[in-house]
């Protein structure tokens, strides 16, 4: 069996069992809507979830091209200066480990524009692994060559670029992997504290509207979208590393 | 002989009172934890009036992450404490069979504060307040109201998680609560008189504090359900006007933070501002409901885009079949409640 | 021995690590011009060390070295380590263009010199190739074309042969030695392999055990090309046994 075909008949066999459960036990909407209902209202609701959709999209990837460059620049920073790295590592642990939870409400209130609020969320849990991981890479290039570079006279410039940047390459492309779910998760997550504030809002937001309204199918209809972005940002960032790292790496020449 | 036979009656007569006082266990469930605005309920459990009325009532509270809501139609509340209607409209729009039986608030204590002396000493003033903390729940039902008919903007809101510091810290800054209760606290914490914009004065016309049941419960054991609603209405009545020492004391048991001083203080908001026993009550007894506010107050919700028209079944809303009895009037009389 | 562009010299050199590892005492040494000469010793006796010091890539604590990397030839001197050392993410063409790259050499202008030194090595259709698709010796092969793909004036090599199998290390043998003669580059070829280094070098340097000095010095003298039957002729045979005689007293520390 082909192995893309595997996955897709597993789901399948899932969502059919799930429209048959509601039919046969005859649960009602409000409880748990068929497939059949949730397609449906998606259908429906197509042109309002949509742009809440672009919203959480937004979002998610403004984040996430703020963690990079923020992670990137600071672990360029780190690797340069062992003082700044040990002195101010912490800090980022400390960003880490802070339940995003507990001090989105706090950013929220205390951030002018709730737009800013909700990427300054999804960023302070997105970053870490970026910052981390390409830390690592940074270290990791090989002494010989780091030698060899010396020897030939490098520039600066040119053990970054032809050296130490490739090296880091596998392991900030592991923390991206990373950071792409998380960021999805953080944005989410801000949006649920945030619910109803600001000019545009996002789908968790709508998921929270329809649960208060008990239009569960709406909810559900939100959620499926919800878990499709996590999925296309998961085979994304696979798909890139593949290209990346393909004909040389051995994560992926497995 | 004559002994045994005398026995047996006995012990049968002793079974047939026991059974037509056995309790029926029942659960009723709040939407915040305990405070003034449930006296009635606890009232009712404290003095012994459920008992009476051969009721086994469990109080669960909410609060501010509970969501008691889903249990009543998932079947495991027997009854249940809403805010006010729109709940209920969007119960009958989305198919879930529950019912409204009673309404223990004639207003809906829902209201906006604010700081005094910022110039928002008229309603129309807030509507441009850089600042609105609010609830989800709120976000999502009466702010949208506000948003249509009285011009209010979701960029100024704010998640309210109430907790009264960020509105204390900022004196242009507004946010939800109770009328009855909020202004209590922030007099406490930040020692000033804030200004109460109630949203009843303003055209949010619904009842508050609604008793809701299976509509199943209602068809099948319809006595149950009078003798809920009608121990209820006593509760109610006896915690206005008579004495409130072990309700109160059963209140802060269930809610420490709760003190004595702010329950009274908001009892006595909750008389002056007429939010229990007013306008239908007074002449048909607390709990009070017409099919007419009902409409109206659906009308009102059209009118600020919350429904289409004719998109609820305002018949399956509430039922009137268990209020409207003068039940708990000749108490209220000898207690020379006023 | 000429004293040309390509020749080392080390005198009475000392080197000391910061945790206070005395790798090298005393060490003098010279490599003329065109020279190929093996420094034997081993595990641990500094050979690498004196490698990395004639690169520039180290100091020493005291003596002097004197060599072209140090006289300000940027790509005067090449390296080969005993891993290929090949960069992962690049194919051939891009590793063996580095050094010229680093120099300032566009790719168009690179592009014949890099072609036919992988050709010369025996890699000219393996220019797209990504180093995790070949074998060691291959890899081994592209690691000495970048090396000399420069024309440099001396080789350094840290036992580049060690990790290989019997039969392609013995080719790579053969294979230097023809590179060699072509271009009379100055070598110091670090091993600790005795038959090695009889039948590449005209010098075998015998090392003792750490801090390491130069024991002994022993002549081969036999002119090149040297092929295949070298190895079991006398000359070859006496010259082994000469060096590891004097290996032997240097790692029990008295002179042969």
């Amino acid at each position: 069996m082909s192995p893309r075909l595997l996955p897709a008949l597993t789901l399948a066999a899932l969502v059919l069992g799930w429209e048959a459960l509601v039919r046969l036990a005859h649960i009602p909407a409000y409880t748990l809507p068929a497939p059949s209902l949730v397609a449906q209202t998606l259908w429906q609701n197509f042109p309002s979830l949509a742009s809440s959709w672009w919203f959480t999209l937004k979002i998610t990837f403004g984040a996430l091209a703020l963690a990079c460059a923020g992670g990137v620049a600071i672990a360029a920073v780190f690797a340069l200066s062992r003082r700044i790295e040990l002195a101010f590592f912490p800090v980022a642990v400390l960003l880490q480990v802070t339940p995003i939870v507990a001090i989105a409400p706090l950013i929220l209130i205390y951030v002018e524009s709730t737009t800013a609020a909700l990427l300054l969320c999804a960023w302070i849990v997105a970053f870490f692994p970026i910052l981390s991981n390409t830390v690592l890479g940074l270290r990791a290039a090989d002494p010989n060559l780091r030698d060899l570079f010396h020897l030939y006279g490098a520039t600066p410039w040119q053990r970054l670029r032809l050296l130490l940047m490739p090296s880091a390459l596998p392991y900030f492309l592991a923390g991206l992997k990373i950071s792409g779910g998380l960021s999805l998760i953080g944005a989410v997550t801000a949006e649920m504290v945030a619910g109803a504030a600001g000019r545009e809002t996002g789908l968790a937001s709508r998921i929270l509207e329809a649960s208060f309204r008990t239009e569960t199918p709406k909810m559900f209809a939100a959620l499926a979208l919800l878990v499709a972005t996590g999925v296309l940002i998961f085979w994304t960032f696979n798909a890139l590393s593949r290209r990346l790292l393909g004909p040389w790496h051995a994560s992926e020449r497995l | 002989m004559v002994a045994l036979r005398i026995a047996t009656l006995a012990v049968l007569a002793t079974c047939l009172v026991s059974a037509a006082h056995a309790q029926d266990k029942v659960t009723f469930a709040t939407n915040w934890k305990a405070e003034a605005a449930h006296g009635g309920f606890y009232q009712a459990v404290a003095d012994g009036t459920y008992k009476k009325y051969g009721l086994d009532v469990t109080i669960l509270p909410g609060g501010p992450q509970v969501n008691n809501r889903p249990l009543l139609p998932a079947g495991r509340i027997d009854f249940l404490m809403t805010g006010n209607l729109l709940h209920s409209f969007d119960n009958v729009k989305n198919g879930v069979p529950t019912i409204v039986v009673a309404a223990m608030f004639q207003k809906d204590p829902q209201a906006l504060i604010a700081h005094p002396g910022q110039g928002y000493e008229k309603f129309e003033a807030l509507r441009n307040a850089p600042v609105a903390f609010i609830a989800k729940d709120g976000q999502f039902t009466w702010w949208q109201w506000l948003k249509v008919t009285h011009g209010f903007r979701d960029e100024v809101l704010r998640p309210y998680n109430y907790n009264l510091g960020p509105f204390l810290a900022n004196p242009k800054a507004i946010q939800q609560g109770y009328s009855i209760a909020e202004p209590i606290y922030v007099e406490d914490q930040g020692k000033f008189k804030p200004v109460v914009h109630l949203l009843a004065d303003h055209g949010f016309s619904t009842y508050s504090t609604l008793i809701e049941a299976r509509a199943e419960t209602i068809k099948t054991k319809p006595d149950l359900v009078q003798r809920f609603v009608d121990a209820s209405i006593l509760g109610w009545v006896h915690y206005l006007y008579g004495s409130r020492q072990v309700a109160n004391a059963l209140m802060i048991r269930q809610n420490p933070e709760m003190t004595e001083a702010e329950i009274e203080a908001s009892v006595a908001l909750m008389k002056s501002q007429g939010i229990v026993d007013s306008g239908e009550a007074l002449a048909s007894g607390i709990g009070a409901m017409s099919a007419d506010r009902i409409k109206d107050f659906y009308g009102q919700m059209v009118k600020a885009g919350l429904y289409k028209d004719g998109e609820v079944d305002l018949s399956k809303v509430a039922t009137l079949q268990f209020i409207n009895k003068r039940v708990g009037m000749d108490v209220k009389a000898q207690l020379g409640g006023k | 021995m000429s004293a040309g562009a390509g020749h080392i010299t080390l005198q009475q050199v000392e080197k000391r690590f910061a945790e206070g590892l005395l790798a090298l005492r005393d060490v003098s040494l010279r490599v003329g011009e065109g020279e190929f000469v093996a420094l034997l010793g081993p595990s641990g006796c500094g050979k690498s060390t004196v490698l990395r010091l004639v690169a520039g890539l180290d100091t020493p604590t005291h003596g002097t070295v004197d060599a072209p990397a140090l006289r300000g030839g940027g790509t005067s001197t090449a390296f080969v380590f005993q891993e290929p050392t090949l960069m992962p993410w690049a194919n051939l063409f891009d590793n063996v263009w580095l050094p010229l790259r680093l120099a300032g050499v566009s790719r168009a202008q690179a592009d014949e010199s890099v072609r036919t030194m992988l050709g010369s090595v025996g890699l000219g259709d393996f220019e797209q190739a990504y180093p995790a698709e070949l074998s060691g010796g291959m890899k081994m092969r592209a690691s000495i074309a970048r090396a000399l793909v420069t024309q440099p004036r001396v080789l350094l090599m840290d036992e580049p042969f060690a990790a290989l199998d019997e039969i392609t290390r013995s080719r790579l043998n053969a294979d230097l030695l023809a590179w060699w003669t072509l271009r009379r580059l100055s070598v110091l070829f670090v091993t600790h392999s005795v038959y090695e280094a009889v039948f590449l070098s005209q010098r075998v340097l015998v090392m003792s055990p750490r801090p390491g000095r130069v024991m002994a010095e022993v002549v081969v003298d036999q002119p090149y090309p040297r092929d295949p039957a070298f190895r079991t002729s006398a000359a070859y045979v006496s010259a082994c046994r000469e060096v590891s005689d004097s290996l032997e007293a240097a790692m029990s520390g008295t002179r042969p």
